[in-house]
């Protein structure tokens, strides 16, 4: 044996041993709520090709609940290699208020780092006995409508921005239509989950309600585990399009030291595989190869971006959903 | 068509049983649903002088659907509200993991951060006595309420793994800090504390002053130090079966709580192991403990010991010119035994200590001893600490607190040599005392205390103590403790 190929057995030695002494890479995805059991799944495919790639074996931990409330968390100190949340504003108040990661944070993966997107249907019960084809009925009198609270839920900003946007559209961009619009629905809300599952529990566990605003994903999943005979999905006329973004904690990872293998865990999800996962658990694949493939799974709808109708995250945070923002005008408990 | 209209109304019924475990939501639609049922056959028997608008069936059909409609609102409603009310559970647990609780009941005030890492309790321990001297013992046993221990308390956890205690007393019109210590509790089988607090040597010296059977602890007491300031290492080990303790001081005198700083370059260097080989089991020996307490060091430039009785009188004085100074080592065999309502405690100390006086240096010894039984009438366990009453005193409602009656009896001795050498006064100072002491206690509740004690001394040794009369006294307490 030559010199040269006895220091290269001798530093994968040394690589192999350090592992072997290390045990496993671990890793904290913090999502929000209604994206369990698609990370179980990537989690497990991820770690098997990691261990391929690498020889190291990688185990991942979840920690969910409402968009918001799991973005204060991470401020407040729950140590997240990376974080996978419901809207770009969540990740952008961890790099405003812990600094654990810079204000780009959007431009490090393809897509403004959403690697599938999303959007908000309606769930409504066996055979529809309410007739809620669109918007418009979610507001009529005797409608009772099951959605999360827009202050703690990511899903809920969603679905709150796309009643405003539908009303907008049908009501020639006039503000104050929309407003009266979405306050009306709002009435009709007698109960605000703090996240999505917890809707999705109070409208199919609980028997509350006629119709759910949910993530698409989140209602073809009740749709599967209820069936048919139990709940019906809606599509509406048009909806708005949900991006949930992802990111790597830079400054937690580096303390954990486990930058690299975050950095691939959120790429493995650009990945066909990946993006085949996200199919499969109704999250609209970025891919058009995979989405082709999917296609028959998602129902057209069209749908308007947050830039195009508001001006973006930052814009619809300040005016809607910060304290003493629209919401907090249009909904009070008990009126 | 009534009776299927009733049985489908019955079905109903159970169905929503089935749905509603709640008594209360059952209840509100068992009433929606019987007013139902019951304004059928009412509204049908209801004479009606004119004809029907509409065919009979069809109104009913449209009542019932109406009917129907209402109990489904209600249902929506009553769901709706229970719904509210796990959601506010929810958010108040989630809040209870983030917000600091702070508690008041028994074991005094508390703040406690989530999870417990940090934790203040504040508490109080009040001793108020009545002492009364029988006879003549001595002119300066005087009849008094006195305030014996006025003792705020601050006790808590920092960090998870530091305990810290911080208790003043304004009691006897004098203000002394009796404890100020942290204790690293990171290693199980060594807990490091630090500051000023009871060294590790008299058995019932390390009880609590609250949780002692007596109003005033025995003549062995008199032969230990009572706080000092230094380290010391100490846990529990094998499930409780071995307490060990070590630990270097400052050094101070016998009884003496010190003067918070060192009067010379010595230390005194103490040790006590305490074993309960029965524990953790309940059985007939789980209850017995024995152990061994010592201290060694220097006496060099302390004050002089002062000694006192049953009543709180000092009853030994040195003679002028003498000081300490040379060794001082104490040795304290202990050992205690509860089972039941029956506890004994028995002690026995000896101490060799250095004085001097006109340049020559002796070595004393000192010995006493004391064996105090006890047993708690009404049927709670006696214990190291103080007994819980199975019912707190409230004779209305036939509770009448934990009744407890102890007798003990002591022995001090100083060596015949304190007056051969000239340290004492055998006409003042008796070299021998025979205590022996009968007491009454009843504890009201878990905080309050009233105990009763007499207690008769017997002076002897010195050539002219046969003359000093018997100290008779009776003491009356009252005592109120939360920590």
């Amino acid at each position: 044996m030559n010199s040269t190929a006895f220091c290269k057995r001798a530093a994968l030695s040394l690589l192999a041993g350090s592992v072997l002494l290390a045990g496993p890479v671990k890793l904290l995805n913090v999502s929000y709520d209604p994206t369990r059991e698609l990370y179980q799944d990537i989690n497990a495919a991820f770690a098997k090709q990691w261990k391929a790639k690498t020889g190291v074996d990688v185990e991942i931990s979840q920690s969910h609940g409402g968009s918001s409330k799991q973005a204060r968390s991470v401020i407040d100190g729950l140590q997240a290699d990376v974080v996978t949340l419901g809207l770009a504003y969540d990740i952008d108040s961890i790099a405003e208020h812990a600094h654990l990661l810079p204000a780009n944070w959007q431009t490090r993966l393809p897509n403004n780092s959403t690697p599938y997107t999303s959007t908000i249907v309606f769930l409504v019960r066996h055979g529809n006995p309410k007739h809620i084809k669109d918007w418009d009925d979610l507001v009529r009198p005797g409608v009772s409508v099951i959605a999360p609270n827009p202050k703690s839920s990511g899903g809920a900003r969603w679905a709150y921005l796309a009643a405003w946007g539908y009303a907008l559209k049908k009501n020639n961009g006039e503000d104050k239509k929309a407003q009266e619009f979405v306050t009306r629905l709002y009435r009709n809300v007698p109960v605000l989950d703090s996240g999505a599952r917890g809707s999705t529990t109070t409208f199919a566990q609980r028997g509350i309600g006629d119709v759910l605003l949910d993530w698409e994903n989140e209602a073809f999943l009740a749709l599967d585990e209820l069936g048919k005979d139990k709940v019906e999905v809606v599509m509406p006329s048009v909806s708005i399009l949900a991006e949930p973004p992802v990111s790597v904690v830079d400054r937690v990872a580096a303390k954990h030291g486990t930058t690299q293998v975050a950095k691939a865990y959120l790429e493995f999800l650009y990945t066909a595989e990946g993006q085949e996962i996200g199919a499969r658990h109704y999250y609209r694949p970025r891919s058009p190869e995979v989405a082709a493939k999917y296609s028959g799974r998602f129902a057209h709808v069209q749908l308007f971006t947050i830039d195009e109708v508001f001006g973006g995250w930052q814009k619809a945070q300040k005016r809607h959903f910060d304290d003493g923002g629209v919401f907090d005008q249009i909904y009070q408990p008990g009126k | 068509m009534y009776h299927l209209r009733f049985l489908e109304a019955r079905a109903k019924g159970r169905a929503t049983r089935a749905f509603f475990p709640s008594p209360v939501a059952r209840g509100v639609l068992t009433s929606a649903l019987a007013l139902a049922v019951l304004s059928i056959p009412v509204w049908a028997q209801t004479p009606d002088p004119q004809p029907a608008p509409q065919p009979a069936a069809q109104t009913l059909d449209q009542r019932l659907e109406q009917l129907q409609r209402q109990v489904n609102e209600l249902e929506q409603a009553v769901k709706v509200a229970q719904r509210k009310q796990e959601l506010a559970e929810e958010a108040a647990a989630e809040q209870a993991k983030t917000q600091a609780t702070v508690t008041a009941d028994t074991s005094g005030f508390t703040i406690r951060s989530p999870g417990g890492n940090y934790l203040l309790k504040i508490g109080a321990d009040l001793q108020l006595d009545n002492r009364t001297y029988l006879g003549t013992g001595a002119g300066s046993d005087i009849d008094t309420l006195v305030a014996r221990r006025v003792r705020p308390t601050f006790s808590g956890t920092i960090y998870h793994y530091i305990d810290f205690m911080f208790r003043p007393d304004f009691g006897l019109g004098t203000t002394a800090i009796y404890d100020a210590y942290a204790q690293l509790n990171y290693l199980a089988w060594a807990n490091l504390r630090v500051g000023k607090f009871e060294p590790p040597v008299g058995l019932e010296r390390l009880q609590n002053d609250d949780d002692t059977t007596f109003i005033e602890r025995g003549l062995p007491s008199n032969l230990g130090p009572q706080r000092d300031i230094g380290y010391q290492l100490s846990a529990s080990l094998f499930n409780k079966r071995a307490t060990y303790a070590v630990g270097v001081f400052n050094g101070v005198p016998d009884a003496s709580i010190g003067t918070d700083t060192a009067v010379s370059d010595h230390r005194d260097y103490s040790a006590r192991i305490f074993l309960t080989p029965f524990l953790p089991d309940e059985n007939a020996l789980s209850g017995l403990g024995i152990g061994l307490g010592a201290s060694g060091g220097n006496t060099d430039g302390e004050a002089l010991p002062a000694f006192k009785t049953f009543g709180q009188e000092t009853y030994f004085t040195f003679a002028s010119g003498v000081t300490a100074a040379g060794h001082r080592t104490r040795l304290d065999p202990q050992t205690y035994y509860y089972l039941g309502g029956f506890g004994l405690l028995t002690e026995y100390a000896l101490n060799e200590e250095g004085f001097q006086k006109s340049g020559v240096r002796r070595e004393i010894a000192f010995r006493a001893y004391q064996v105090e039984v006890s047993y708690i009438l009404t049927g709670e366990k006696k214990g190291f600490g103080s007994p819980t009453p199975r019912r707190s005193f409230d004779p209305l409602h036939g509770g009448w607190g934990a009744w407890e009656l102890a007798a003990r009896v002591g022995d001090w001795e100083a060596e015949k040599g304190i007056y051969n050498y000239g340290l004492a006064s055998d006409t003042t100072s008796p070299r021998h005392l025979h205590e022996w002491v009968g007491g009454v206690n009843c504890y009201l509740n878990r905080l309050f205390k009233v105990a009763a004690d007499y207690g008769k001394t017997d002076f002897g040794g010195g050539a002219l103590n046969s003359n000093k009369l018997p100290e008779r006294t009776i003491i009356l307490r009252f005592q109120i403790n939360f920590i």
